[in-house]
């Protein structure tokens, strides 16, 4: 029994804002009522929430119950006091803690957790899943026992509303096992100019993993689509992040026809083993060559709906980008945006890492990456060791279906010591290759793919 | 905050403070949470005017490490408040308190080149 004697209170909401902040700050002020948010962070008691929480971890001890409330009543921040302009500031990466994963990952965001895989480590074939990337709009679920157990409902524009087990439909329907890859709608992001909103990835936001499962296909035509079939509405277990009971941390989809699409698959599997929490355990949606977001983690319904599906993260300028060309920086409007449907041609160096040193007196040097496209497979890889001037020709791996990742190698020649910099640049089976620069800007950030820069030294 | 006010919010939050342990001690019966977020607290940040305002009007949902990488003009900062109350129910902050918020993001985090952000040269030492 934990409870702690009545003296010890504040120093119970310090330890659970330690142990998990979030569940903290939903216990002591109510957000997961919904209703007592809005009043609370305004005036006063913004200024409570913010002695409660930035006094957390001073108070530590001792302090009677009763100092409580003075202690909110403190935390009014000083008005206007006159501060420096912050030094523009430059952290080194925070690298990530996480049972199971790489410690070389980077973390974009601990709330929700979001991490990048540096391209140096995407050098398997196969990404392990230690090494695969994080992506989470909402809290983590907690875990299930029983995986079998679990349930999905196929509901909406169908003959017959299904609820089946995990266990259920791994016995009806036939398992494959697909080697794809799943990227980040927001992949790239970092290289918008100016910056576009929302998690900086740079290409970290990929993997291509072995993923298990059924068809997606299988099981929609089991319920019989009725005519009236537009779109998918895809549901996960994830808690969002206001804690708000029934408000999805996520809900997006796509249309019938991308849904039918044989390489969809109800993921139990990747690699071999059971998902990872973290990756969506016991069961997800993986709809390779489309944003990530549409590939559902921790799946509990799949509703098909008579019109485009209008759950969080549809509409607006969010996984969307812009029909007509806009002013990079400037105010979007709404009506110009389409859903980002197939991921943009990408290109990594995998080998050598970004910052290699390579010794004096290196003239050649050999080069292992990968490339990849949503739906349009991956025709050529150029490589470049003059800031484009001259290309050569990679040599292309054969990937194992259309949505796996192409692996390729290339050796390169550097005249003298010095400073390079090694692009690569991927066309797809259309010719449209990766450009120079992002271009087509939009606010939140999506289909920047500019070509693969590394930098090395000689010397 | 009034004294007046001050006692109504020690009554309120008492209830929420006996809520916090009775849940906790439930709660340490449960398993452990996947991952916890490493707690953060206004002080990381730059420091200028309205830190705290937009450090608590920002952290009631999500951390503030997703705010401190972005880099934008203080119209794109009053258009990113304005999507997070109307698509993420962030609560409406008041007007002045609006102002602080944003004029912090803004002188915080103005818009930089992409360069600088996305792929630091690994071999310059400044």
């Amino acid at each position: 029994m934990r409870r702690k004697p009545a003296g010890k209170i504040e120093r119970s909401l310090n330890e659970l804002y330690r142990d998990d902040p979030e569940r903290a700050e939903a216990l002591a002020f109510g957000r997961k009522t919904g209703t007592s948010r809005r009043g609370f962070l305004e005036g006063a008691g913004l200024a409570a929430f913010g002695a409660a929480v930035g006094g957390a971890v001073p108070f530590s001890g001792n302090i009677p119950a009763g100092l409580f409330p003075a202690a909110f009543a403190q935390g009014t921040p000083p008005a206007a006091a006159p501060a420096p302009a912050p030094a523009p500031e430059r952290r080194a990466p925070q690298l990530l803690t996480f049972p199971g994963k790489d410690g070389n990952l980077i973390v974009l965001g601990e709330r929700p957790l979001v991490a990048e895989t540096p391209e140096s480590l995407l050098n398997d074939d196969t990404t392990p899943v230690n090494k695969f990337y994080i992506r989470n709009n909402g809290q983590i679920p907690e875990t299930t026992r029983d995986a079998d157990a679990w349930k999905i409902t196929i509901d909406g524009e169908v003959n017959k509303k299904l609820e089946l087990t995990l266990g259920e439909i791994k016995k009806r329907f036939k398992p494959v096992t697909m080697r794809m890859v799943l990227e980040c709608g927001g992949n790239g992001r970092a290289f918008f100019s100016p910056p576009a909103r929302g998690n900086q990835w740079t290409n970290g936001g990929i993997g291509c993993a072995e993923w298990t499962g059924v068809r997606l296909a299988d099981v929609l035509k089991a319920a019989g689509l009725k005519s009236s079939a537009v779109f998918t509405g895809n549901f996960g277990a994830d808690p969002s992040l206001s804690g708000e009971p029934g408000r999805q941390a996520l809900s997006r989809g796509v249309p019938i026809k991308k849904a039918l699409e044989p390489h969809n698959l109800l993921v139990w599997a990747m690699n071999g083993k059971p998902l990872e929490l973290i990756h969506g355990f016991p069961v997800r949606l993986v709809i390779p060559g489309w944003p990530g977001s549409v590939s559902e983690k921790w799946l509990t319904r799949i509703w098909i709906r008579d019109k485009v599906h209008d759950g969080v993260g549809m509409g607006g300028t969010s996984y969307r980008v812009a029909v007509r060309p806009m002013v990079p920086g400037d105010r979007p409007d709404d009506k110009n945006f389409r859903d980002l449907e197939s991921m943009p041609v990408r290109s990594i160096i995998t080998s050598p890492a970004n910052g290699a040193k390579l010794a004096a007196g290196t003239q050649q040097v050999s080069l292992r990456g990968a490339a990849w496209n949503g739906d349009h497979g991956v025709r050529a890889v150029h490589v470049s060791t003059d800031y484009g001037s001259t290309w050569q020709a990679a040599q292309m791996g054969k990937p194992t279906n259309k949505y796996d990742w192409t692996r390729w190698t290339a050796t390169v020649r550097l005249p003298s010591d010095g400073y390079y910099e090694i692009w690569s640049r991927a066309t797809d089976s259309r010719g449209v290759a990766q450009p120079h620069v992002s271009g087509w800007w939009n606010p939140q950030g999506y289909g920047a793919n500019p070509v693969n820069r590394i930098s090395v030294l000689v010397a | 905050m009034s004294l007046a006010l001050a006692r109504a919010s020690l009554a309120v939050r008492s209830i929420f403070v006996f809520a916090l342990v009775m849940s906790a001690a439930g709660f340490a019966a449960a398993q452990a949470p996947a991952f916890t977020p490493r707690h953060e607290e206004p002080e990381e940040f730059p420091e200028a005017p309205g830190r705290e305002e937009a450090f608590y009007g920002c952290t009631a949902c999500h951390g503030f490490k997703i705010v401190a990488q972005q880099g934008m003009s203080r119209q794109r900062w009053e258009d990113t408040v304005d999507f997070m109350i109307r698509q993420h129910k962030m609560p409406v902050p008041g007007a002045q308190e609006r102002e602080k918020i944003l004029d912090y993001l803004a002188r915080a985090f103005p818009e930089q080149p992409a360069a600088r952000r996305a792929r630091p040269n690994p071999f310059l030492k400044n």
